[in-house]
């Protein structure tokens, strides 16, 4: 070998030495991050009627977690956000760019149910782990058998359900009236989360053998709803079980007023029913004593029926909301968004890498069907137990429920189930609100 | 069901006055294109942008709203100026594709920045107007308010088009740009003055959705493409074309709504509007401004 080789020889040597002493730091550092792929709707109509709160909350458990060294203290999440912008078609695309741009390991959030069914299909078919934080439809489980996407949310079927029987059990004690005697009507918008709603509505409704006088679904960018409120008033409905997003829902109470509806009750079904501090700046004292039916907003259950120190979790999410907001009241979006994602990071993760070696598919599926958290064990109070292969809902939390709220002078309590209620319902409306029958 | 009851009258009145909130909305998209030869398809997007004007300045500067709202008109108007000079004028003599494009990334643009400065949140300005009550027939004075801008807004259009010496230079370039020019108009001055008008038009719009709707950044999925139809319906241009299909439009919606679902309504409009395009391309009315 003659000098000039000689010194090439060494120059590689070198050159190769420091790209190895380089790239190894990055190479053990990536090893011990996490990347999820977060997908919301930032932008578009959803994003202000519960997103965003979603989100946030997502981003404080992260945070959270992050800041006592990621999970099992070594494991840094690092969160690589995604915008729906309130479409089915940009979710499909972000969530093709998160997994193969920039190679996260776990698909989560999704709050739209239009978002939730077709990117269930697609990404369990890609066998890619899909945590859904908020969207409800029951369309994304039922008969799908699917392996790698789960929800600890509550769904569709049980938010139909959840009024229904709240009516039936307050319809003697609060209206004089038997359950079969309420004349109901059910609207919605017409996506899988309104149909879905709608649907669990109608089948409780037959099921207490009530009368449905009207039904009807519409778009949520609808630019009017005039000629359905008419035939609502023709209807004559004692109590309206409605189903929205945002603009749709302050579109209808608008118009309803306007138009001189009345009725003896209003239940709505989360989204924009869930955003309370929209509605008070909308409506005012308009919108007391309205329901609503959601998974509950942590903040409202009593810390000492939950599992020791879930209380604290809940006050400094709570703390961290108002913080980062500067909101009064904390809607149940952000619970959800923080809940569930929280349960992924100490619950399912942990397991994954400690019992099956690693956060790959299958080891966070494993690791999620071992879940076995008791009532009582999360902030918003249900416990979590997934349905396992096979069954009709594979993947769907078997524990999850949801809770029936009332606003009144803008707050909000807990009206059903009586176990958890710290107001006694209001209903009929009363006369001071600009709805009530007479 | 009878085929004729009081709740359909119901329907029918506020068909009529949802009509004029569409009416009003189309004039300044028709007169746009009437003189330009431009279809903004960022139109619902200017309207957003003047709801956002009289929010701002109401809620949070504490203005009187009989102040702030007129504020939109001259906003607004402003903005259909800047929207000519900086993004339409460049680009005029070029295929009408590149306008309709440069257009369709204005109204991207806006919806972005109203969510950069204003976040996605749904605002309110938290007014609720009185209601007139006939016996069981309610009407919404805020609707009632749009219906009477949108025919006023129609009337002065015409009085100002044929009795000014500006509104005869505007149906001069409408009908002829090219031989205005040749005779010495300035057809740069008659466009920034339309696009102004059109501007102020959906400035007028903004007051009145203002009062009737939620303020957020994509209001223009709901109204931009009924617009847009109600105006290649009633001829593109045709200023009273327009503004009789607006109130056709509204009626199919709002009786095909009370005797169907307010989805199939929507389903007869769209269906009718494909219908006449087949048969009248150019719209139901000939244009003519």
């Amino acid at each position: 070998m003659n000098n000039l080789s000689k010194q090439f020889f060494r120059l590689g040597s070198v050159t190769l030495l420091g790209a190895l002493l380089a790239v190894t730091p990055f190479t053990t550092f990536a090893a011990k991050e996490i990347r999820i792929g977060i997908i919301y709707d930032l932008t578009g109509p959803l994003a202000g009627a519960g997103s965003v709160p979603a989100s946030i909350g997502t981003q404080i458990a992260i945070d959270m977690v992050n800041e006592k060294g990621g999970v099992l203290g070594k494991y840094k999440i690092v969160p690589i956000k995604g915008d729906a912008q309130s479409k089915p078609d940009v979710a499909i695309n972000e969530a093709e760019r998160l997994i193969n741009l920039e190679k996260v390991d776990i698909l989560a959030g999704i709050y739209s149910s239009a978002q939730a069914v077709p990117l269930s299909g697609k990404l369990n078919a890609m066998k890619k782990f899909f945590w859904i934080n908020v969207a409800i439809s029951s369309a994304v489980f039922k008969n799908k058998n699917l392996r790698y996407v789960f929800r600890a949310q509550v769904h569709s079927d049980q938010f139909g359900q959840t009024s229904l029987d709240f009516l039936a059990e307050y319809a003697q004690k609060k209206l004089g009236m038997k359950p079969s005697d309420i004349r109901v009507a059910i609207i919605h918008e017409d996506g899988p989360y309104g149909s879905g709603v709608a649907s669990s509505n109608k089948i409780g409704a037959l099921s207490y053998g009530m009368k449905i006088v009207h039904e009807e679904g519409y778009s949520l960018t609808t630019p009017d709803l005039s000629s359905m409120v008419i035939k609502l008033k023709r209807a004559r409905p004692d109590v309206i079980l409605h189903t929205g997003y945002n603009p749709d829902i302050t579109l209808f109470l608008r118009q309803a007023k306007e138009l001189g509806l009345r009725f003896k009750v209003l239940i709505g079904h989360g989204a924009g029913y869930g955003q309370i501090d929209k509605l008070v700046e909308a409506f005012g004292t308009d919108v007391d004593y309205i329901f609503n039916v959601d998974p509950v907003a942590a903040q409202l259950l009593d810390a000492k029926t939950l599992k020791p120190g879930i209380g604290d979790l809940t006050k400094e999410m709570v703390r961290r909301y108002k913080k980062i907001t500067g909101a009064k009241e904390v809607p149940p979006h952000t619970s959800m968004g923080f809940n569930h994602t929280w349960v992924l990071l100490n619950n399912v993760i942990p397991v994954a890498i400690q019992k099956y070696g690693g956060f790959d598919s299958e080891s966070l599926r494993k690791a999620a069907l071992d879940l076995d958290i008791p009532v009582g064990g999360t902030i918003q109070g249900y416990g979590i137990k997934f349905a396992r292969p096979g069954h009709k809902m594979a993947g769907q939390n078997l524990r999850a429920s949801p809770v029936v709220m009332q606003y009144v002078g803008g707050k909000t309590y807990i009206a059903y189930p009586t176990a958890l209620q710290n107001i006694d319902p209001v209903l009929p409306l009363p006369a001071s609100s600009p709805y009530a029958a007479r | 069901m009878a085929l004729f009851d009081f709740f359909l009258l119901e329907a029918i009145i506020n068909g009529i006055l949802f009509g004029g909130v569409l009416a009003l909305l189309a004039l300044g998209l028709n007169l746009v294109f009437g003189v330009v030869d431009v279809i903004w398809i960022a139109y619902a997007e200017l309207v957003m942008s003047g709801m956002y004007i009289i929010y701002t300045l109401h809620i949070t500067w504490g203005w009187p709203l009989l102040l702030a709202a007129p504020m939109a008109i001259v906003g607004v108007g402003l903005m259909g100026l800047v929207v000519h000079r900086l993004i339409i004028a460049p680009i005029l003599d070029t295929p009408p594709i590149n306008q309709l494009l440069a257009t369709g990334g204005l109204l991207f643009f806006l919806q972005n920045f109203a969510t950069l400065i204003f976040g996605a949140d749904f605002r309110n300005i938290g007014l609720s107007l009185p209601i007139l009550q006939i016996f069981e027939l309610y009407i919404s004075f805020s609707r009632l308010l749009s219906f009477g801008a949108a025919v006023l807004g129609m009337i002065g259009l015409y009085l100002f088009l044929s009795r000014t010496y500006i509104g005869t230079a505007i149906r001069a370039v409408a009908q002829d740009r090219e031989i205005m020019s040749l005779m010495g108009v300035n057809t740069k001055k008659v466009y920034l003055i339309t696009s102004a008008l059109a501007g102020a038009m959906a400035g007028l719009a903004a007051i009145l959705l203002v009062l009737q709707q939620d303020v957020h950044p994509f209001i223009g999925f709901s109204f931009g493409p009924i617009t847009f139809m109600i105006c290649v319906m009633g001829g593109l241009g045709n200023l009273i074309g327009g503004f009789f299909a607006a109130f056709i439009i509204s009626q199919i919606i709002s009786i095909g709504s009370f005797y169907g679902s307010t989805e199939l309504s929507y389903v007869i409009a769209f269906v009718l509007f494909i219908i006449v395009m087949f048969i009248r391309p150019q719209g139901i009315f000939k244009r003519n401004t």
